[in-house]
Parts: structure tokens; C-alpha cells; sequence
């Protein structure tokens, strides 16, 4: 049967000229399917099994980044039904919520998935600091970091107006509000954010085109410069007993190409003496090892996300109304912290305080670069730089938990139990 | 990325001279692209800013001087503010917190209270409480020729001000 074999063969060759290497079965295939990929070869094709252990990213950034690709492809869907104008905005949410097939899921998966994210790429802000990934050479990722994490709260705090409903409403004219008491720019910085004077229809478009293009776009962008120096640098670890000595051991050997296996590594980059010189055997093949990991935790996102959104329904108060203030009005339970402080004084917790912690946290790989206790979880010599960050972040967490629990009716204290 | 100027020493053989213009051409070359670009980025900022806003205007009649009882606050939702009419004459407050923007809800004889944080008034709008950094506003009222009550909201006015009809 000459024509099947031929069929055979053509769509042999055919499914070949997508996946060149097909289903790897040798260690050098397993290699080259991983840098022959482009989705595949953000990956180094071995990995060592420091950066495999759970206990020491808690997968905290994988996971921000499935959160990010499930809010991209439930917000195109969701786009699909919703019109950024006023009256309709909120009808276009009540037909997301009753009448579309799949409506509520898609929504609550998005609105759960935008809360979580904030909380997960806080946690692995953490994770970073307190295992000194910030120090040299990943200090500028720290950089690019600290913009993501303002990314995420961007993307969430503009996205909470589009249902505009009354919890949105009020949350945005305190936020809004908020950026006034900036020094000599706030009045235009408010009028530029809102187009006008008030929350109205300009406003609400405003935050739509920042919600669905510009912020996803950047923040798109800066995964990707945060991607490649994570596989540039490789994941931050504890320093090798005698890395110097073990690179003398191979004289006359460029030991870049032995861990590329490819292109890689005829690019130009600077010499990474402890990243190029551990031993062999620190290391496995990315692919099964690190592939299957991150297939399984994407899974457990997947599963939890979705057992979150078929039993917990997003919010959806009454349409907006500018006459009525409910009592309390709450900003996103993300900024209650600093609501917390603008009870005291808008312009200390508004704008001072904000802008003093932006300021640290893009500060802190530059004032405090050695790489000393790198690698491993609150290292001793690290002691009092974790002790510092970690007061500020159990402060922030505290003052959070004070603002979206402690507080009732005109921001008076309340016992959350005696409600 | 292939530097250009590095290409062309290759290409001069090293000539110093070529070497210096081709830098020379290509250090302006680049700096005229980033100033028109951020020249041009910066110039149409600009667009950034509305010129006309569809926005409630800011000076509108209210309705007649006998819609308001003598002694009582009324407020208008819709406007954001209260109507008082008193012995001395009309005068009218905004509801508008100073603070963040929330309305305050008015407590006769005792002033406003802002639900978001707390911040306290007096009857004249003055704080007394809270972290509202400024008190309410005050807008000076006129008569229509149709004989309406009218409010200016950019025409602000101090407390003592009264408005006899
Ligand atoms: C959209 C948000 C973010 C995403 C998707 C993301 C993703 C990742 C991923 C996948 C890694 C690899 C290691 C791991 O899984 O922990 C990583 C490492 C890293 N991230 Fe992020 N990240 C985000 C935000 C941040 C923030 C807010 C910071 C700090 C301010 C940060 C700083 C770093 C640094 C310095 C590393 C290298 C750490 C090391 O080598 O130990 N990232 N990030
Ligand atoms: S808005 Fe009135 S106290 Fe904050």
C-alpha cells in the first residue's frame, strides 16, 4: 500500500515542521526540544535541583504568572459583553451575571483571580527578599519587580470601577481622591486620570483603556525582561563550596557551552563564575523535571480557581449613585493599609507613605548589594535586613487587616465578631 | 545590535578621522531621534487633557425661595449640597467631604458627620474632627429673572455670608 505509507510519511514530515524534534526520548533530544522551542526555551535545558525545591520559591512566581494568563483570557472573554459607559457598564455585568451561559464563572474566575494575584506577587516579594534573590546580580530584576508588583495594583485598582457599581464607585472617588494630595501636581494628576472633574463617563473609559491595553501590555512586556534575567542569571543559590578552584579544574574550557547545549552559548555574557561552575550532578535535565512541576502546578491553580469561582460569586452592589455615600466606603481591601493611615491625615497616608515605600523597595538591592546569605531562607547573616522588612511587612499586613475588618460606620472601630 | 560606528572603523581601516565622523554622524543621528520622539510625545501630552467636559454645569437654579421652609436644611442630591434658610437670609453648603470626596450627611444643630472617615463639621461647615483638611464649601447664591434661586458653585463665600431674598 504504497499511497498510505506516502500519506503516512507527508503527515509525519508535516506534524515535524512544527515540533522538530518530536517526542524527545534521549537525553539530547530532551535537551534540544527545550532550547528548539520558543515557548520551551525560556527554560535553560538543565536545572539544578536547588532551584526544583518547592520549600525554596513556594512557586510563588510561577504562580503569579498563571494568575496573569487566566485574567488575560478571561478578560478578552469578558470583554466580549461589556460596553464602558455609564448606565450600560453595570447592565452589561448584571447580563455577565444572569443571562450569559458561563457568565458568572467567567467573571468570578477573573475577579478571584485578580485578588489573588495581588496577595501572591506580595508573597513572592517576600519570598525574594527574605532568600536575598536581590542581591548582585539580580538587583535590576528586583527593579523590574517592584514595577510589576505597581502594575498589579494598577491593573486591579482600575479594573474594580468597570462594574460600576456603588462598591466601585466609592472605592475609585476615595482613590481618585487620594491623588490630589499629591504636591503641586495632584489637582491635574486627578483630572488627567479622570478626564474631567468627576467619576463620570471620560473616567470610566479612561480606566478601561488602562485596564484592558496599556497595563496589561506593560505588565505583558516586563514578565517577559523578568523571564530572560531569571534565565540569565539563573534562580539565586547558595554559593558553591570552591567555585574558583572548580573552574581552574577545566583549563581551556569555555563552560558556558556545557550547560546551553546550543546557541546560548556562543552569546556574549559576562563570565557567572558560580552559576557555570557547579558540579554536574547539582543538576537535571529541565525537561521532565522542571516542566512536569510547573504542569502540575498550574493544574492546582486551574482546579482552585475554579472551585473558588463556581462557589463564591463576585460582588455586584447597586448601580452607581453618586448622591448616596454607603457608610462605610472602603477603597480595594489592597489599600485599606493606607486607608487605614488617610483616616489620620490624606497626605501621610496618601501620598507620603506610598510614595517612601516605592521609593525603599526600588532602593533596597542598591543599598544593601553584597551577595552575602544568598540562597537560602532567612540566612543569619542576613538577620537584621529580614528583621527590618519583615517588621514593615507584618505593619502593612496589620494595618490591612485593621481597615478591612476593625472598621464600621464612619471608620469607627468594630469588633468583627459583633457585627 | 552592530554599531555602526565600530563597522565603519573596520571599513576605514582604523582611520582616526573616519573614525570620529561616523561617531560623530551617528551620535547626532540618534539624539535627533530621541528628541523628536520624545519632543513629539511631549508636545501632544497635552491631548491627555480634555478641553470640553459634558459635565453638570457648575451654576444652576435650585427652585423657588418658598420650596425652602425658613429654619430647615435641605438637601439636593443631585447637586451634592444643602439649601438652608434661616432668619438671616439662604445660604448653602456642599456635601462634599474635603477629604476624599464622600457626602457628609448633615445632623441638625450639630453639624455634618462624613460616613468614610469620620471627620466631624460644624454648623458652619468648619472641622472639628478627622482628618478633612479643609471645611465645606460655601456658594454664593443669586435670583434668577424667572425668580429661582441660583447656585454658583465657583463662586465660593465665606460663612457669615447670607442671602436675603
Ligand atoms: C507579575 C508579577 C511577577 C511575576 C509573574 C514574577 C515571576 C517570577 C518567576 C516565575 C520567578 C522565578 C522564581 C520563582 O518562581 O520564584 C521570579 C523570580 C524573581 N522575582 Fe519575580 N515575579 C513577579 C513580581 C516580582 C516582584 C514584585 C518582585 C520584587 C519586587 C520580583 C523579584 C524577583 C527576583 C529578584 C527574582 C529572582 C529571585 C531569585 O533568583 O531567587 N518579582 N519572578
Ligand atoms: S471622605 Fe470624609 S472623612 Fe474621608
Amino acid at each position: 500500500m504504497p499511497s498510505l505509507t506516502a500519506a503516512t510519511r507527508t503527515v509525519r514530515s508535516a506534524w515535524r515542521s512544527v515540533f522538530r524534534v518530536g517526542w524527545p526520548r534521549t537525553d539530547k533530544d530532551r535537551t534540544a526540544a527545550m532550547i528548539s522551542s520558543f515557548f520551551l526555551h525560556v527554560h535553560s535545558a538543565k536545572v539544578k535541583k536547588h532551584s526544583l525545591r518547592a520549600s525554596y520559591t513556594l512557586g510563588l512566581g510561577l504562580i503569579s504568572f498563571y494568575l496573569l494568563l487566566v485574567l488575560v483570557v478571561t478578560g478578552v472573554a469578558l470583554m466580549l459583553y461589556y460596553t464602558p459607559h455609564p448606565p450600560e457598564a453595570y447592565r452589561s455585568m448584571k447580563d455577565l451575571q444572569f443571562v450569559v451561559t458561563f457568565g458568572p464563572v467567567l467573571r468570578n474566575m477573573h475577579r478571584w483571580a485578580a485578588h489573588a494575584m495581588v496577595l501572591v506577587v506580595f508573597l513572592h516579594m517576600c519570598r525574594v527578599f527574605f532568600t536575598g534573590g536581590y542581591k548582585t546580580p539580580r538587583r535590576f530584576n528586583w527593579v523590574v519587580g517592584v514595577v510589576l508588583f505597581l502594575l498589579t495594583l494598577g491593573l486591579s485598582f482600575t479594573g474594580y470601577l468597570l462594574p460600576w457599581d456603588q462598591l466601585s464607585f466609592w472605592a475609585i472617588t476615595v482613590g481618585s481622591n487620594i491623588a490630589s494630595y499629591a504636591p503641586w501636581i495632584g489637582d491635574d494628576l486627578k483630572y488627567l486620570m479622570l478626564g474631567g472633574h468627576v467619576i463620570g463617563s471620560g473616567a470610566l473609559l479612561r480606566f478601561y483603556v488602562l485596564h484592558c491595553v496599556v497595563l496589561p501590555g506593560a505588565a505583558m512586556t516586563l514578565v517577559a525582561v523578568h523571564f530572560f534575567r531569571v534565565r540569565k542569571d539563573g534562580l539565586s543559590a547558595p554559593p558553591q563550596p570552591e567555585p574558583s578552584a572548580i573552574v581552574e579544574a577545566a583549563p581551556g574550557r569555555f563552560p558556558a557551552s556545557t550547560r546551553s547545549y546550543g546557541l546560548m552559548a556562543l552569546t556574549d555574557r559576562p563570565a557567572q563564575p558560580v552559576v557555570e561552575s557547579d558540579p554536574e550532578d547539582d543538576e537535571v535535565l529541565s525537561w521532565p523535571h522542571l516542566l512536569y512541576r510547573e504542569l502540575l502546578l498550574l493544574l492546582a491553580v486551574l482546579v482552585v480557581l475554579h472551585v473558588v469561582a463556581l462557589v463564591f460569586n463576585a460582588p455586584l452592589e447597586e448601580i452607581a449613585n453618586a448622591t448616596i455615600t454607603p457608610n462605610p466606603a472602603k477603597a480595594p481591601w489592597y489599600f485599606l493599609g493606607l486607608q487605614e493611615l488617610v483616616h489620620y491625615s490624606a497626605f501621610v497616608g496618601g501620598v507620603l507613605v506610598p510614595g517612601v515605600i516605592v521609593l525603599a523597595l526600588v532602593l533596597i538591592p542598591y543599598l544593601d548589594p553584597k551577595p552575602r546569605g544568598v540562597g537560602v531562607w532567612f540566612a543569619r547573616e542576613r538577620r537584621w535586613a529580614n528583621w527590618t522588612f519583615g517588621a514593615f511587612a507584618i505593619v502593612a499586613v496589620v494595618l490591612t487587616i485593621v481597615g478591612t475588618f476593625f472598621r464600621g460606620p464612619n471608620w469607627a472601630w468594630v469588633w468583627p465578631w459583633m457585627r | 545590535m552592530t554599531d555602526p560606528a565600530k563597522d565603519g572603523d573596520r571599513a576605514a581601516g582604523g582611520l582616526t578621522g573616519e573614525r570620529t565622523r561616523r561617531r560623530f554622524l551617528f551620535t547626532t543621528g540618534t539624539a535627533t531621534v530621541v528628541v523628536g520622539v520624545f519632543g513629539f510625545l511631549g508636545a501632544t501630552a497635552r491631548y491627555l487633557f480634555p478641553n470640553v467636559l459634558y459635565e453638570p454645569p457648575s451654576r444652576f437654579p435650585v427652585g423657588r425661595p418658598e420650596d425652602f421652609p425658613p429654619g430647615t436644611a435641605t438637601f439636593l442630591p443631585e447637586r451634592r449640597l444643602f439649601v438652608f434658610n434661616s432668619d438671616a437670609g439662604f445660604y448653602a453648603i456642599s456635601s462634599i467631604c474635603t477629604h476624599l470626596g464622600c457626602n457628609v450627611n448633615h445632623i441638625t444643630g450639630d453639624g455634618f458627620a462624613c460616613p468614610c472617615h469620620g471627620s466631624l463639621y460644624d454648623a458652619n461647615g468648619q472641622v472639628t474632627r478627622g482628618p478633612a483638611p479643609r471645611p465645606l464649601a460655601w456658594f454664593a447664591l443669586s435670583l434668577s429673572p424667572r425668580g429661582e434661586l441660583v447656585i454658583d458653585e465657583e463662586r465660593l463665600v465665606q460663612p457669615d455670608y447670607r442671602f436675603k431674598v
